[in-house]
């Protein structure tokens, strides 16, 4: 095993949580400028996603 | 003792990915130690679906606060 | 509560704890510079100096006692977390490695030793310093070794994704090692400091506000007390794995500003 492979198991929740808060935040201000109520949501899903997308290049694209 | 519901509401849907996070590392312990040359396949997998399921909880974590 | 306010004799209702329990009081005067975990972190240097000068002083080829404790400790520090983690240029981190990983386990050992009870580190302004001693010492790495344009580049765009992706995951990488990462390492310490010192202050005290009420209270109270001392033994287990852990991500996170890329 690399020395690494334990430091992107961690980086996990970072990722996450860094994601969520930027774009969920992006989406809360969009919400709160336009009043509207469902860019927090699409904000949120959106970050969830980009981080998962970004975890899975940093560990599941490495396996290969 | 005061305090807000949402704080209950996200501990309840803290419970299920606290769950789903026992039952993945589970598989992946025992599925290592069955086979231990699988772990190279096993743990992307293993740790993807650890952060699907974070995920789930960090949401919780988040509503919690902005809603 | 109420329930339990009825029921107890003394007629007091039970003050549950809260963060008010973590505010001492001045030892001088109003002075907020000597107060309790204060003083924790000063007994701390003094205790770890002089276990770690006992221990190397004498040093002989068949170690006594407390220089295989010294010796034993630093050796799991610099193998499993410096050798086995950073690589090849691990020596020059393990001081800075150690120093931490010592500080935190006795900062929070404090916390279930009889009479100090208080892991300092359940102040969030302690973690919150070491956090970022941890953020510069490896950003200044990674810049010394990589030079700054090629690390921030690094960072900020990772390999091998479609252009557009880097609207998306720029934001996402700059949080994650510039707000995030030295946040949630303070936070984690914190936490676990923080939560596991009210957990036994519930039970201790609940236990204690228990034998003072009547006579079925009192027979529960012993129950209290027993699920405190073993949640003490928890909280050992606990405080030990929080310093591995804050110790661990450090290295990892050096390891990580040393490699070429990611």
């Amino acid at each position: 095993m690399k020395p690494n492979d334990d430091g992107a198991a961690w980086s996990i929740v970072g990722y996450l949580l860094s994601g969520l808060l930027f774009w969920g935040g992006v989406g809360w201000a969009v919400d709160h400028w336009l009043h509207t109520r469902y860019f927090l949501l699409a904000g949120l899903l959106l970050g969830a996603g980009a981080a998962m997308y970004l975890i899975w290049l940093r560990i599941g694209r490495k396996s290969k | 003792m005061k305090g807000t519901l949402n704080l209950v509401g996200y501990g309840l849907s803290a419970i299920g990915p606290a769950i789903a996070t026992g039952m993945i590392f589970a598989a992946y312990i025992s599925g290592v130690a069955r086979q231990p040359e699988a772990r190279s396949v096993l743990q992307p997998i293993a740790f993807l679906g650890f952060a699907l399921a974070e995920a789930l909880a960090l949401f919780g974590l988040v509503l919690a606060f902005v809603l | 509560m109420r329930s339990l306010h009825l029921l107890s004799a003394s007629g007091g209702g039970f003050v549950p704890p809260s963060s008010n329990d973590f505010i001492f009081p001045s030892f001088f005067g109003h002075s907020q510079y000597a107060t309790k975990p204060i003083l924790l972190v000063f007994l701390s240097v003094l205790l770890i100096s002089i276990f770690f000068i006992l221990a190397s002083r004498k040093a002989a080829i068949v170690p006594s006692k407390l220089q295989f404790a010294g010796e034993s400790l630093y050796g799991f520090v610099r193998n499993d977390l410096g050798r086995d983690i950073i690589g090849h240029e691990f020596m020059r981190f393990v001081p800075y490695l150690f120093t931490l990983f010592v500080f935190i386990l006795t900062n929070n050992i404090f916390g279930i030793v009889p009479l100090l009870q208080f892991p300092t580190m359940s102040h969030v302004s302690f973690p919150y310093v070491l956090a970022i001693i941890t953020f510069v010492v490896f950003h200044y790495i990674g810049i010394r070794k990589q030079g700054i344009r090629k690390y921030i580049k690094d960072i900020m765009f990772m390999p091998g994704v479609p252009k557009a992706a880097y609207i998306l995951l720029t934001p996402i990488e700059i949080a994650t090692y510039f707000i995030t990462r030295p946040l949630t390492l303070a936070l984690r310490l914190f936490a676990n400091m923080f939560a596991g010192h009210l957990l036994l202050l519930v039970f201790i005290l609940g236990g204690d506000h228990l034998l003072k009420g009547v006579i079925g209270l009192k027979l529960i109270s012993p129950f209290a007390f027993a699920f405190g001392i073993g949640l003490t033994f928890f909280e050992f287990l606990v405080q030990c794995l929080q310093a591995y852990i804050f110790t661990l991500l450090t290295a990892l996170y050096i390891a990580g500003a040393l490699a070429d890329e990611h």
